[in-house]
């Protein structure tokens, strides 16, 4: 199949376009705290950047044809944390992953090294990103309670479940060992009841993305008037764990990717903004 | 992308990974004429892995009615629909598109989603709509004039994985000691690419873990040496586990490759997928050779010729292994029949299960003179 080749091809394209003297996005200082509502005033006055997106069409499965084609980024950093704000259309309010049907999403990518010239197709071997990925479907969990078999279908009927005491307060239940080993451990239990709609993963390549150890970004995602608007926060060094090459007073990149649910987006389906766009933290006056 | 064999339609392809093929590759062998849709298969696969929350419609052993019947809905018709019109063979080569060929731009293989009430109604109502038959039909010819059949399905632990194909996360591996397929929930995000891809549908999205599961072949049993929980709790007795040599390194007292690769009794379920599944059937001897042949391929005339012969008791080896069937727990490397016993070896050649061909019995005469009764027909 020709895709690997494509692949080697089109990473060569964009290695090279991101040379195009591009627009950069500052992330402005602000003193008093980075508010995490998407709705809160301070995000007004931020100046924003309208990202392009297209199709994933480097690697199978691929999207042929966008149904989000731009997202609205702005950024604001305390010199702790840094703050993205996501804007972007999407009719269909897709709050839910189950059988068929899809969650949507977005993403941040930052390289760990400072440089456009980390593939933008998540990385390579030792050339690591930092992905920052906000899911409706896990703001969902945070805002309404889990999506457990009741709340998808309120009216299932099951007579019995192993380990489990009614009513069955599902997630905490999980944390009955013999629970936990009927929906595949410790590791799935964490992954399915983090307390943020956001979860930190590392990649060096397609195919790779990997959840980080330590997950401590931040995000809230509002749903309003068509529209997603969705903040994703994060200490530019977290302790304990990697971190990217990042912080007040220094320049890097980042690049955006969006998921819409009902176009089947998940995983590689996806769309995203093609070219590093450089990103300039402001340093504390 | 590296092209690989695929000995059961005798063609290269195209897969996306470079291949070697497992150590050993499990196998399962299912008699369909001796299935009856007990389901004592599917419950003791699901109390054994499958009765968690988000796993209510999950059923990594299922049997179903054939025609009508389909877990999920339609499955099958979806299948052969995605293949096209021109899936042809020629004597025993498949020259039609696998689904690999049918790939639509942007993605690895032909797949389809199933919707979420597609999985809901495992055997409802699947046999009432077979058709009836006129009162005082005698039914002495084969095939049948009417006819239904039960068809157990579990994972095929393929040679090429349509789920590992399509896995962008390389979630689903595929194990080079014993050829068994998992996906690791830890890797695993519920993209479900993996249940839109496998032709099969055998792998299932939980979604209260927020993961695709799927059938496991019974790992831990089968490293210590022991058949799977469905194969082990048949009733019918028409399972057999073991493990496939590919057709260069064929044991002929390997039970599993005595029944596929010598014999070719046993067929592989829809070969044109191009995957190479490794769950192996006898196919039905009472349902039209059309609906076989589309199942099961075009070995299907000699396989039907063979079990007839069989049961005319002209084929003595493969009516003793077929005894083997449902008699021991343990997995049989090889066999050997004599004298009217069937021995079933281990790893190791050693002895572990010896089962008489024909069971001993005490013939008493019809009428009993000291108690001037007639015996009816009891034990
Ligand atoms: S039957 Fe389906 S799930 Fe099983 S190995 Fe084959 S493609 Fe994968
Ligand atoms: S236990 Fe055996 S006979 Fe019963 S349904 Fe399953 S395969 Fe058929």
């Amino acid at each position: 199949m020709a895709s690997r080749t494509l692949a080697l091809a089109l990473a060569a394209v964009f290695a090279g376009s991101s040379a195009l003297a591009q627009e950069a996005l500052k992330a402005a200082y602000r003193a008093d705290g980075l508010p995490l509502d998407p709705r809160a005033d301070v995000w007004q006055e931020v100046p924003s950047m309208t990202v392009t997106l297209e199709g994933q069409t480097v690697t199978e499965p691929m999207v042929m044809e966008a149904s989000i084609t731009e997202v609205q980024v702005q950024a604001l950093t305390d010199g702790r944390d840094i703050a993205f704000r996501l804007v972007w259309q999407d009719t269909t309010e897709d709050r839910f992953q189950v059988v068929g049907r899809f969650s949507d999403a977005v993403a941040v990518m930052v390289p760990y090294r400072p440089s456009d010239e980390v593939p933008i197709t998540m990385g390579a071997p030792g050339d690591r990103v930092l992905i920052l990925h906000w899911a409706a479907f896990r703001q969902e969990n945070l805002d309404n309670g889990y999506a457990d078999v009741t709340k998808l279908h309120p009216n299932a009927v099951y007579d019995w479940y192993p380990h489990a005491k009614k009513p069955y307060r599902y997630p905490e239940d999980w944390r009955n060992q013999y629970a936990l080993a009927y929906i595949g451990g410790e590791k799935l239990f964490r992954k399915n009841t983090l307390n943020t709609p956001v979860r930190e993963v590392v990649a060096e390549g397609f195919g790779t993305s990997t959840w980080k150890d330590v997950q401590r970004a931040e995000g809230k995602g509002v749903y309003a008037d068509g529209s997603w608007q969705v903040v994703i926060r994060r200490r530019f060094v977290e302790e304990n764990t990697s971190n990217p090459d990042w912080g007040p007073g220094k320049r890097t990149f980042f690049t955006v990717a969006v998921w819409d649910g009902s176009a089947g987006d998940r995983g590689g389906r996806k769309t995203l903004g093609y070219a590093w766009i450089p990103l300039e933290v402001e340093a504390a006056p | 992308m590296p092209t690989v064999y695929n000995w059961q339609i005798r063609r290269e392809l195209d897969y996306p990974y470079e291949h070697e093929r497992p150590k050993k590759q499990f196998a399962m062998v299912m008699d369909l004429n001796k299935c009856i849709a007990c389901q004592t298969c599917t419950i003791a696969c699901k109390t054994t892995w499958t009765p968690g929350r988000g796993q209510e419609y999950m059923l990594w052993n299922n049997v179903e009615t054939k025609p009508y019947g389909f877990y999920p809905l339609g499955w099958d018709v979806k299948l052969l629909d995605l293949l096209g019109d021109s899936q042809k063979w020629v004597d025993a080569t498949y020259e039609g598109p696998t689904l690999f060929d049918v790939a639509p731009e942007g993605d690895t293989l032909g797949k389809w989603m199933p919707d979420e009430y597609d999985w809901a109604f495992p055997n409802v109502g699947e046999d009432e709509v077979s058709e009836p038959v006129d009162v005082g039909t005698v039914m002495e010819t084969l095939p049948h004039l009417a006819w239904m059949f039960y068809l157990p399905r579990i994972c095929n632990h393929c040679t090429y994985p349509a789920c590992v194909a399509a896995c962008p996360r390389k979630a689903i591996y595929k194990r080079p000691e014993d050829g068994i397929v998992l996906i690791d929930p830890e890797r695993c995000e519920g993209y479900q690419e993996c249940v839109a891809a496998c032709p099969y549908k055998k792998s299932i999205f939980n979604a209260v873990a927020r993961i695709s599961q799927k059938c496991i072949g019974c790992f831990p049993k089968v490293e210590a040496g022991y058949q799977p929980q469905c194969v082990t709790t048949c009733i019918g007795r028409i399972r057999l586990q073991g493990f496939i040599s590919p057709p260069d390194q064929v044991r002929p007292d390997n039970p599993i490759d005595f029944l596929v690769h010598v014999k070719k009794v046993a067929l592989p379920l829809y070969p044109q997928t191009g995957l190479e599944p490794n769950v192996y059937y006898i196919p039905p001897i009472h349902v039209p050779r059309s609906f076989l042949r589309q199942m099961f391929g075009p070995g299907v005339d000699h396989a039907l010729r063979t079990y007839e012969r069989m049961r005319r008791g002209e084929e003595p080896e493969l009516q003793g292994l077929l005894h083997l069937f449902g008699s021991t727990e343990r997995i049989s490397h090889s066999f050997r029949v004599v004298d009217g016993e069937v021995i079933g070896f281990d790893e190791h050649g050693r002895e572990i299960v010896r089962v008489p061909l024909v069971e001993p019995y005490q013939e008493r005469p019809h009428e009993d003179p000291a108690l001037e009764v007639v015996r009816q027909d009891i034990p």
